[in-house]
């Protein structure tokens, strides 16, 4: 069902937030690095195109129709430092299908702030948007990314080879996924 | 790339184009229960099936990305129309195609769609130049899943609950070959002897 949460949602350690103009050297910080666009389907972006970004971004707050995203900024509630990006998809309004997606600072990484800050995706995805499936995807290469998908409880869902060109040589995708059941059960273990 | 040539005969068919009067031959399986169950499309009539055929008769090539090529399954010694495969080249920059099929109830199990499966397959790689085939079949199909692991397919991916199908929440698996998984040693068969060094 449609979404549009109020902001900021807190975890324990995080506090995601709408994007705002000010965020733009902390984006850049991350997303103008080689190795944080490697697996992404953007190449490294420059300072303005993370302006542009950003401008997009502050509008993507809400679910009101499929194709619709959030996309929040993720910082420490602690120092308020800007640690990466999460974003839910609603891929499928008929089938109630979403897509989970995130991008974090290599600087911050191994602390579980993405975990933490996915897993707070995932409860507002199954719940307040009332979702039944939420996938995820990634490069096969990049086993951080599915290493997390897997801690999420998330199943592997595909395995593809070589069937699109990824920047310029054959693609090896990964698709993961949960279930409602599944998600409930992993929050709620004693009700089943 | 040559013409294709039609029709490809295989040991016990001829796969050829189909022609407007297949419609009661097609109706004659299409319509089941059993094989509307994996159909996406319903052709629950005669009239569904006739319109389906004026969109077959069509697909006698892959001339540009998006096609599709249809190719009924005639029975030689009967003259007898069996099933159908086609093969769509879903896309040109990657050299994907998709392989789909439908058979007779009563002739399913004899090896029929291995052979022309088998030859579609080669058709894909040889003469089109293919890359990549994927199917698609719902989860349930056990005959499908049988006999893609028969023709050598991987298991790529096991979807559950992504779609609703036919109001029902899907289960859907996708199987993949690969040119090189198909068929290793093609490119060293194909050289004609002239070609030859030695």
């Amino acid at each position: 069902m449609a979404l549009h949460p109020e902001f900021p949602l807190l975890t324990d350690r995080l506090r995601m937030r709408p994007f705002t103009r000010g965020d733009v050297d902390a984006v850049f910080d991350y997303r103008g690095r080689e190795a944080v666009a490697r697996y992404l389907f953007d190449p490294p972006l420059s300072r303005d195109e993370c302006a542009l970004a950003i401008q997009q971004r502050t509008n993507q707050t809400g679910l009101s129709e499929e194709g619709d995203r959030i996309v929040l900024a993720v910082e420490t509630r602690d120092a308020g430092v800007l640690v990466g990006e999460v974003s839910l998809i609603w891929r499928s309004v008929e089938a109630r299908q979403g897509e989970l997606g995130w991008i974090f600072h290599p600087d911050h990484q191994g602390r579980g702030y993405a975990s933490e800050a996915a897993n707070a995706l995932l409860d507002l995805g199954f719940g307040a948007a009332d979702l039944h499936r939420i996938f995820a995807r990634c490069d096969a290469r990049n086993e951080p990314s599915w290493r997390l998908m897997e801690r999420l409880g998330m199943r592997r869902e595909a395995h593809f080879r070589q069937h699109a060109l990824f920047k310029g040589g054959w693609d090896e995708e990964f698709y993961y996924a949960i279930l409602r059941d599944e998600w409930l059960s992993s929050r709620h273990p004693g009700d089943f | 790339m040559s013409s294709l040539r039609l029709p490809v005969e295989t040991a016990h068919l001829l796969l050829r184009p189909f022609e407007r009067g297949d419609v009661d031959a097609v109706s004659r399986y299409h319509t089941l229960p059993a094989v509307q169950r994996y159909i996406e499309r319903p052709t629950r009539y005669d009239e569904d099936v006739a319109a389906a055929i004026a969109v077959m008769r069509k697909q006698v090539g892959l001339q540009r990305p998006g096609e599709t090529l249809t190719l009924a399954m005639v029975r030689k010694g009967d003259h007898r129309l069996i099933g159908q495969v086609s093969l769509k080249w879903s896309d040109a920059t990657a050299s994907q195609g998709e392989v789909r099929f439908a058979i007779d109830p009563a002739q399913s199990g004899k090896g029929y769609l291995t052979e022309a499966l088998t030859a579609l397959i080669d058709l894909a790689f040889d003469h089109f130049r293919i890359h990549r085939i994927m199917v698609r079949c719902d989860g349930r199909s056990h005959h499908s899943v049988k006999l893609m692991q028969k023709l050598g397919f991987r298991l790529e991916a096991h979807y559950r609950e992504h779609a609703l199908f036919q109001g029902e929440w899907d289960e859907e698996l996708h199987f993949a070959v690969l040119d090189r998984e198909w068929r290793p040693s093609a490119k060293v068969l194909e050289l004609p002897l002239r070609d030859r060094v030695a």
